[in-house]
């Protein structure tokens, strides 16, 4: 505890409580998701919520896992869930590797333009890419990249935060190793390889978490660029469950959304750590 | 050092260059390219892929004379000051409070604030369709159990619409702005306030005194991102409303939904559509700098 407070056991204990329960208000809804999921479609609207019924028979007593069977079997979740996995693990290792390729430039190398260069790249990261859907369409089409997964690899590859974060961890590595592995006779692309980045793994994991909750939830794009059902990712098929007017698949609708959401959540308890330091990089340093 | 004498030295030159070309092409082709591309379309009348011919200003003249624009950009702006004006203070209290808690707690606490933030948009919007539902959702439940109206249709009315975004909004996003800013608050040198203490200092003064100055380069990165996500908002206010997803009457239309509207959604008016998001890359560029400079200005005024 930093601040010494004077009157201040009865006044930690209440601020406690009330973070306690303001937790509620942000943990609750993902549970009621998760609940949800398990539950027959005729329970999951029910006044009172069968949560809290009161009856144990009615709160636990009738798990199921109809909905994400019904949600695979009818409406293609796997096939989602699959091209959702494909494109945001091609699109982390491409992101990586450009990145990282331009920020070791940045952090160790000198050339002309350097600096301009540098500010030129941060402040295209103002560029609110949604507001030019129309012309980013036409430029993915010109180069046959729509209505393919590839369409949603390669575009997100350049990404201006990666390259400040990186650099950032790169200029701390210290110059002695890289001049001693120049005298060994290693040459740029062999010290990137073999030096950088074995030593950047906190940045690069920090790095690849930010992308992947990018990747993954990306919603727009994916609805511009996707027009086969075969390619959707994960929220554009749950717009497309959702746009039914005629028995609207609620329980495949809340399993798939459950999917969606469980897989960052999960990704962030286990790298937290990095993901914190990550996307507080920018102002440490 | 600029006359290459020798091919050894011209490779040495290039290098650099080769490392950063992936990444600067990549760049140029899908950002600059495309805004430069959509600043020449805009004044034409393409339809999708078709170029379309020369037209001068219209399509800014007719977007500027276009209730469904401004319509649009009203509903974006009030949306946009309502949830910073709620977001970014709740953050820092909780923020400030989190700190004090002991560890054990922190660890949890600061993960269920944050983990909203990491769940997809679309997905946001469909769950609290569902809670927000008239006769069967949570919320109209609960506030039954509060003995308060139930009997609201959130979705369905427009006069809900806002309040309707903004709430869920700050759910999704303030553990956002919290995270941030209790890393800000953790790197403040304790000496500070130890120098404050033996001066006795009161713990409000503390906090406008130190802590509040020393966390401006954070709040600055809240409010501008705030302010950049919040006006180009689409997945939840497209989501969050049954059956065309602009929400009751157009009501939750912001401008990029306007904008998907016109350019992929039954008409294809790629000229008109770039010209709308020129207006709107401009506002937001106006916000931004806005933001930085009465930030700034507020910065040296202090030191």
């Amino acid at each position: 505890m930093r601040i010494k407070i004077n009157s201040s056991k009865i006044l930690n204990a209440i601020v406690l409580i009330f973070l306690l329960i303001i937790s509620i208000f942000y943990v609750y809804p993902i549970l009621w998701l998760f609940d949800a999921s398990l539950r027959p479609l005729i329970d999951i609207f029910q006044v009172p919520p069968a949560l809290f019924s009161g009856s144990f028979e009615k709160m636990f007593g009738i798990y199921t896992f109809n909905s994400f069977i019904n949600s695979f079997l009818n409406w293609g979740t796997g096939i989602a869930l699959i091209n959702s996995v494909l494109v945001t693990c091609s699109s982390i290792i491409l992101t990586v590797f450009v990145c990282s390729l331009c920020s070791y430039a940045f952090a160790f190398m000198n050339f002309p333009g350097k600096k301009i260069i540098f500010i030129f790249i941060l402040s295209t990261m103002m560029l609110p890419l949604a507001t030019m859907i129309a012309p980013y369409y036409r430029v993915l089409q010109k180069l046959g990249l729509t209505n393919k997964l590839i369409g949603l690899i390669i575009p997100y590859a350049a990404y201006p935060l990666g390259v400040f974060l990186l650099k950032q961890y790169f200029i701390k590595i210290p110059v002695s190793l890289i001049e001693a592995a120049k005298i060994d006779g290693a040459g740029y692309f062999r010290i990137w390889l073999r030096i950088i980045m074995p030593l950047s793994k906190p940045a690069l994991a920090a790095f690849a978490i930010i992308q992947f909750k990018e990747v993954w939830n990306d919603f727009l794009i994916p609805m511009i660029v996707l027009r086969s059902g075969s390619l959707f990712t994960l929220p554009i098929k749950l717009q497309l469950m959702d746009s039914q007017t005629f028995n609207k698949p609620y329980d495949a609708i809340i399993a798939t959304g459950f999917i969606t959401a469980i897989i960052p959540i999960i990704f962030f308890l286990i790298f937290q750590r990095y993901f914190i330091e990550g996307l507080t990089g920018g102002i440490k340093g | 050092m600029l006359f290459l004498k020798t091919r050894k030295n011209s490779i040495e030159f290039l290098t650099p260059f080769f490392y950063i070309a992936p990444f600067l092409s990549l760049l140029i082709i899908f950002n600059i390219y495309v805004f430069f591309s959509g600043a020449l379309s805009s004044f034409t009348d393409a339809e999708g892929i078709n170029p379309g011919s020369f037209i001068g200003f219209e399509n800014y003249q007719e977007a500027l004379t276009n209730f469904d624009f401004w319509k649009s950009l009203s509903t974006t702006i009030i949306y946009t000051v309502l949830s910073i004006a709620l977001q970014i203070p709740f953050a820092f209290v909780l923020a400030y409070i989190l700190n004090m808690v002991p560890k054990i707690f922190k660890g949890y606490l600061r993960a269920s604030f944050f983990v909203p933030v990491l769940i997809n948009g679309v997905v946001i919007a469909l769950m609290f369709r569902m809670l927000f539902n008239k006769d069967v959702g949570l919320i109209n439940w609960f506030l039954g159990l509060l003995r308060l109206p139930n009997k609201i249709d959130w979705v369905n009315d427009s006069n809900y619409t806002i309040i309707l975004m903004v709430f869920v909004s700050f759910w999704q996003w303030t553990g956002f702005h919290m995270v941030y800013l209790l890393a800000s608050l953790q790197t403040i040198d304790n000496s500070l306030y130890e120098a404050a203490k033996v001066e006795g200092a009161s713990q409000l003064r503390v906090l406008f005194q130190i802590t509040m100055p020393m966390m401006k380069p954070a709040l600055t990165f809240c409010f501008i991102t705030s302010a950049i996500g919040c006006l180009k908002l689409f997945d939840l206010p497209f989501m969050l409303f049954p059956n065309a997803g602009y929400g009751p009457g157009y009501s939750a239309r912001t401008t990029v939904a306007y904008i998907y509207e016109q350019a992929f959604s039954q008409q294809f008016r790629f000229g008109y559509a770039s010209a709308v998001g020129w207006l709107l890359f401009f506002i937001i560029l106006i916000v931004s700098i806005f933001q930085l400079k009465v930030l700034k200005a507020g910065e040296s005024d202090e030191n």
